[in-house]
Formats: structure tokens, sequence, C-alpha cells
């Protein structure tokens, strides 16, 4: 089973939020949208959920046009947190399962198993409104799956969640995956995006910047952060060849190399046939890729 | 998808219907409908309502007893001793007024002592009674036999009404009309309270779940058409619990309370009324509510958060407001322009055609016009907001009512 968005565009009047997207999700896969704000992220998502028609392209799954599959394969958690307020919890998740054409005794188990794993047995007979809005988080993320979708968007699931509640959520995240489940989010925290995204795609002002592996694209900058500690001043360093840029980040140099074939002679230099404490060549975070990629040097 | 639709007007119906403020607001209804049906015995229980104690001493030759008849106002007493005695006993507050009847020119003149102030209402009740007796006094100045003094005095004509043109039926008589406005009356204030109700309602309850972002969740699994749907049918069923609840307790209340007498005169207005009367009534009653149901749910979609419903409402409340003022002239006369103008436009045609339809003698093809019109409107109303809805529940803009609508034309198109 996978999700295609072939050359999809969403244009409205007078700009285009979403202009020739293609990627492919595969069966069981997480997938992360990565962007700005207003880079079309969710125009996208909305596009994927037939909440929007897109202007031209085509998105399928498993080669089905996504308007014709059974609706209740899909799950969604939108951006802006909400749920019932005047529901309680409980009633919340029988309505949501229901409507997506559960039975109310295996929604009990799913109910019941949920609420045990995300800590919320004592708000169970609650009203949402009474919730503090991590918990409401918690309560809307439960929803969007509690019907066992086949496929599920998470827009924006870190916002707002504290670290503990951030954890339970990657967790659970994880185990859909194993379950099988297709997972498609979006964030700005990109930690979560490393850790969890097997493929991304990254967008800027709807159009895509790049669309595969999180390797591929970690490969297309190369291992060029050098991180470093020696005696051995800046302004020495930065006369090294290679050395494109320097930061120093409390005792250590985290040099910026234009290229990678640059690290051995550094390396000959600075440790000098010595002992040193520390020299490590990495690929770039995600972080500093979306910065650069997105912060216009990318296109 | 039935279930889905079915669902979501079971969702919606169960929260609303065991809602306070819907509880609250049948049982303020019933209370006020209940109020206004027996204010009159309300009213006795805290006025002190003794009749009003008045002697009267004739000093005619004419025997005039027989003509003032105490009933539950006045009780008359003929005390026999002498004018000053009685005007002693008015001093003295045993009598409340003493009349006192004399003839002057052939002319009855009565003189009404008093010694406290007397109500307009008495004053006016007991001057009525020696009109009265004056007319008595005159025709027997004519020796005419007592029943024929009793043939001039309440001798009526009898009218009928036959018109001409045969595409109107034969006109209405008095009765008939009069009946014709009372129930239009109230067909008109009830369309007016549903609407002002369940408008608010149905616009609030679709703003808080776009507001809420909830709608998003819901519209991911049921397409917005049958969001639509279930508001319009979930809420409409709610007005109709709300109707069957408050006339089912008044109409038990008017059945069996003082014995069913005020359901004789409920019964004598229904009589009059025909049976395709009722039937434009019920059709009017039932399509404008949907009609004002369309645009609630419909400006809900268009709100970014519940805050602003009431914005949004205000065009609807002030059309089904003016709807109401013209029905309300029309009570004193139903048949000038402005009632007939106000008649054929479909948001206040519901309230004012009823009183055309029950108080006029109106061509039936007016009446059909009409509702046609409404019900085409309606038609095109769900059409038109079904197609808007899909696309406003999704966008939020600011600004006003037109803001809004020219945003969603602008993001959506």
């Amino acid at each position: 089973m996978t999700l295609t968005l072939e050359h999809v565009v969403k244009k409205y009047k007078d700009f285009t939020a979403v202009n020739d997207l293609n990627f492919k999700i595969g069966s069981g896969e997480i997938f992360g949208l990565i962007g700005q704000n207003g880079a079309g992220k969710t125009t996208t998502f909305r596009m994927i959920l037939d909440l929007q028609d897109q202007t031209s392209g085509t998105i399928t799954w498993d080669g089905t046009p996504i308007k014709k599959i059974n609706r209740d394969y899909l799950g969604y958690l939108p951006e802006e947190r909400g749920i019932f307020p005047q529901m309680k919890v409980e009633e919340q998740l029988f309505f949501f399962g229901q409507l997506r054409g559960m039975k109310r005794e295996e929604l009990k188990r799913e109910i019941d198993f949920w609420i045990n794993r995300f800590d919320l047995e004592e708000k169970r007979h609650n009203k949402a409104e009474t919730l503090s809005k991590g918990n409401q988080q918690k309560v809307q993320l439960i929803a969007s799956f509690i019907h066992k979708p086949r496929f599920l968007i998470l827009d924006e699931p870190f916002s707002g969640l504290d670290p503990v509640n951030r954890d339970l959520l990657k967790d659970a995240i994880l185990f859909l995956k194993e379950k099988g489940v297709t997972i498609l989010f979006s964030s700005h925290q990109m930690d979560n995006v490393e850790e969890l995204c097997d493929h991304l795609c990254l967008l800027k002002r709807g159009v895509s910047l790049f669309s595969g592996s999180l390797l591929d694209l970690k490969k297309q900058y190369g291992k060029t952060k050098l991180t470093l500690r020696t005696n051995i001043p800046k302004t020495e360093l930065e006369k090294l060849a290679g050395v494109k840029e320097i930061k120093v980040d409390r005792e250590e140099y985290v040099l910026t190399l234009i290229d990678e074939s640059f690290a051995e002679s550094i390396f000959e230099v600075v440790s000098n046939g010595q002992y040193i404490e520390k020299f490590s060549l990495d690929y770039l975070s995600l972080d500093e890729i979306f910065k650069d990629k997105v912060g216009g040097n990318g296109e | 998808m039935v279930n889905k639709l079915g669902l979501l007007i079971k969702q919606l119906y169960k929260q609303k219907v065991r809602a306070k403020s819907f509880i609250l607001m049948t049982l303020l209804y019933v209370v006020v409908m209940a109020v206004i049906t027996f204010w009159s015995d309300i009213k006795a229980i805290f006025v002190n309502d003794e009749a009003l104690e008045v002697a009267l001493i004739n000093e005619t030759a004419v025997e005039l007893e027989p003509i003032f008849v105490t009933n539950e106002d006045i009780a008359f007493s003929f005390p026999a001793e002498s004018t000053e005695s009685v005007y002693e006993q008015l001093k003295e507050e045993e009598y409340d007024a003493v009349v006192v009847v004399t003839e002057e020119n052939e002319t009855l003149k009565a003189d009404i002592a008093t010694y406290g102030p007397l109500k307009l209402n008495d004053q006016s009740a007991i001057s009525s009674f020696v009109q009265y007796a004056g007319k008595i006094y005159g025709i027997q100045q004519l020796n005419l036999t007592a029943s024929e003094a009793d043939k001039i005095l309440n001798s009526e004509a009898m009218i009928t009404t036959t018109n001409l043109d045969e595409s109107v039926a034969d006109g209405k008589s008095e009765d008939q009309k009069q009946s014709g406005i009372w129930a239009s009356y109230f067909v008109g204030i009830v369309i007016y309270f549903f609407i002002m109700a369940f408008l608010s309602m149905i616009t609030t309850d679709v703003a808080s779940e776009k507001g809420s972002r909830a709608l998003e969740m819901l519209l991911v699994s049921v397409k917005p058409s049958t969001h639509f749907q279930s508001k319009i049918i979930g809420i409409s069923l709610l007005a109709l619990t709300q109707f069957v609840i408050i006339f089912g307790s008044l109409l038990a209340l008017l059945r069996f309370a003082n014995g069913g007498e005020k359901w004789e005169m409920v019964d004598s207005i229904l009589n009059e009324l025909t049976y395709s009367y009722v039937f434009y009534v019920i059709a009017f009653l039932f399509l404008t509510i949907i009609l004002f149901l369309i645009i609630g749910a419909l400006f809900g979609s268009l709100v970014s958060k519940v805050e602003e419903a009431s914005q949004v409402m205000t065009p609807a409340i002030m059309t089904a407001l003016v709807g109401f003022y013209v029905m309300i002239s029309g009570v004193a006369n139903p048949d000038t322009m402005l009632i007939k103008v106000f008649s054929y436009i479909p948001l206040t045609s519901g309230m004012v055609m009823p009183l055309r339809i029950g108080a006029t003698d109106i061509n039936p093809i007016e009446s059909i016009i009409s509702l046609a019109l409404l019900l085409i409107t309606v038609i095109a109303f769900y059409m038109i907001s079904l197609s808007f809805y899909k696309r406003s529940v999704l966008t939020y803009s600011s600004g006003g009512v037109i803001q809004k609508i020219k945003t969603v034309l602008k993001v959506t198109t």
C-alpha cells in the first residue's frame, strides 16, 4: 500500500499554495513533511484527505484515486487542537470510533488500551474542556487513530507537549508503525523528524526542495560538520584549507567544511601525531540542513 | 453514509436535549404559556376583586330592578329607605356607590353618588347599566310590549358575504376572520420564537465545532454535506421536541383545567378554521423554520470562532424581526399593501401569509404562489448553502459577513 502524489498543484486566485508536488510513501513507513509556516503542508494534507480539491495532479492510494477509497482508512490529527469541549473523554472516543464504523465492544478494548497507555484513566469521565491542553491533545490524538486507520496524518503532533508526553507520543507512533500503519506527519521540531522518519519531503512556499530518504538528504551535504576539542586558537583554525565557518560551542569548535575530503588533512594538522580529545566528523543535522535549504541557499 | 448521518444527528440531539439551557427554556415556555392561558384566574388570586356594592334608588314609576342585574363585578341592591338614609350608609362605606334614578322631561336621569373615588372601569360599568335602562325607559314611553321592546333592542342584521369572482371562495364570515387572526397571530409568534431560539442554536453549534477544530476531524470521515444535513435535521428534531412538549402541555392544561372551560374557547376558534388553512399554516411553519436553519448553519460555517456567531446572525434576526412586526401590524388590519408585499417574501411569508389566508378573502392562487416561492427558496438556499458550506467550514477569516464570504470565495475558487 502506498500513497503517491504526482504533479500536485493547488492554485488560488492570486497565489499558488502547492506547486508540482511529487512524493511517494511506502506501506508502514513514517514520512515527514517539513517546511516553515505557510509552506503548504496543511493544504497538502487537506488535498490528501479530500477536504480540498487539487487544481491539477493526482493523489492515489495503492493506485486508486484518494477520493474513491474508504474514508475510514484515514486518520487525521489537525494542527489546531480541539475536540468537543462539552463531551466526556470516553464518550468522545466512542463517538469518533463509531463514526468510523467500529462496534462498541471492539472500541471499548481500544479505548481502554490507549487511555491506559496515555495515562488518562483518571480523566476518562471528565469533560474535555476541563482537561489541560496537553491532555486534550492526547485525547484528540487517540481520537484520530482509535478506528485503526491504515493511513494516519498527524499535523504538528508534538507542538505543545512536554518532554514526557512527547516521548509517549513518539512511542505511540512507533507502535502504530509496527502495526503496519503508514504515517505522514509534519513538525517544526527537526529532532523528532530525524528520530522517527524514514523519508521526508522539504517544502518551501509550496515547492518541494527535496523528497526522498533522510540519509540521501544528508549525503547531499556530505559529512561536513567537524567537532573538535583542541588548544589551537580559532584564528589558526580559520586558516586551514577547506574550513568554511567556525563556531565556538563551550569548549568545542564546530567547523563547517567545504567538503568532507578536507577532514583528513585537518586531522593531521590539529592532532600533529599527538593525542586529541575530540575529533568528530558528522553529517549535518536535519535542523541545519533545513535552515540552509529553507533559509534561501537551497533554491 | 446513512449510519454516519444517523450518528451525527443522534449525538447532536442527545447533547442538546440534555443541555440545561434547553430544559430550562422549554420549562419557561410552558410556564409562560400557562400563565397567559390562565391569566384571569391568576389575576383573581392576586387582585382583590370583590363586587362593587351599589344601591339603586328608583324614583321613577318604571320598574327598573330587572335591568340592574347583579354580576361578578357589581352587586346591586334596592333599599327601601329614604335617599338620605342610604347616603348615610354610603358615608359609612356600606355601599361603594348610590345611584338615584329620576325622571325629567320624559328622560331618565341618574345621579351616581360616591364617598370614595370610583375606578374608571366601575364607573363605565354602572354607566352602561344606566344607559340600557334609559333605552328601556324610552321604549316603555312608546307603550310597546316587552317582546316588542326586546325585538328593537336585540335584533341584529344577518350578514353573509358572496364574492362574484369564482376563483375566490365565498367570503369568510367575520367570526372566521377573527378566528383566523387569532390563530395566525399565534402561528406568527410561534415561528418568531422558534426562529430566534433555533437559529441561534444552529449557528453557535456549527461555529463552536468549527472554532474548536472538532469539525476538521469530523470532516475526514463524513462529507460536509452529511454534516450540514445532520445539523438541519438534528436541530429541527429538537425544535419539534420543544414544540410537542410546550403545546402538548398547553393543550393538556386547557383540556383538563377548570373542567375544560378554556378548551371550549380554543375549540370554537379551531372550528372556524378550515383544513386548507391548517395545511398552509403547517407548511409555512415548517418551511420557514427550515429556511432559517439553513441560513443559520451557513452563517455558522463562516465564522472562525463561536464568539463571532452573534455578529453573523444579526441580518437573519433583523429579517425575522421585520416579519414579526409586519405580522403584528396586520392583526389590526390584515388588508394593507405592506402585508400583501411581505406575504410573498420567503423569509417573512411564513409569519405574514397565514394571516392573509386566515383573515382575508384571499385568492387561493396567491397562497399557492407564496408557498411555492418559499419552497423554491428553501431548495435553492439548500443547494447553494451545501456547496458553500463545504468551502467555508475550513476557511478561517476575519471581518464582517461580506468580507468572510469574499474570503471563502477567494481561497476556494
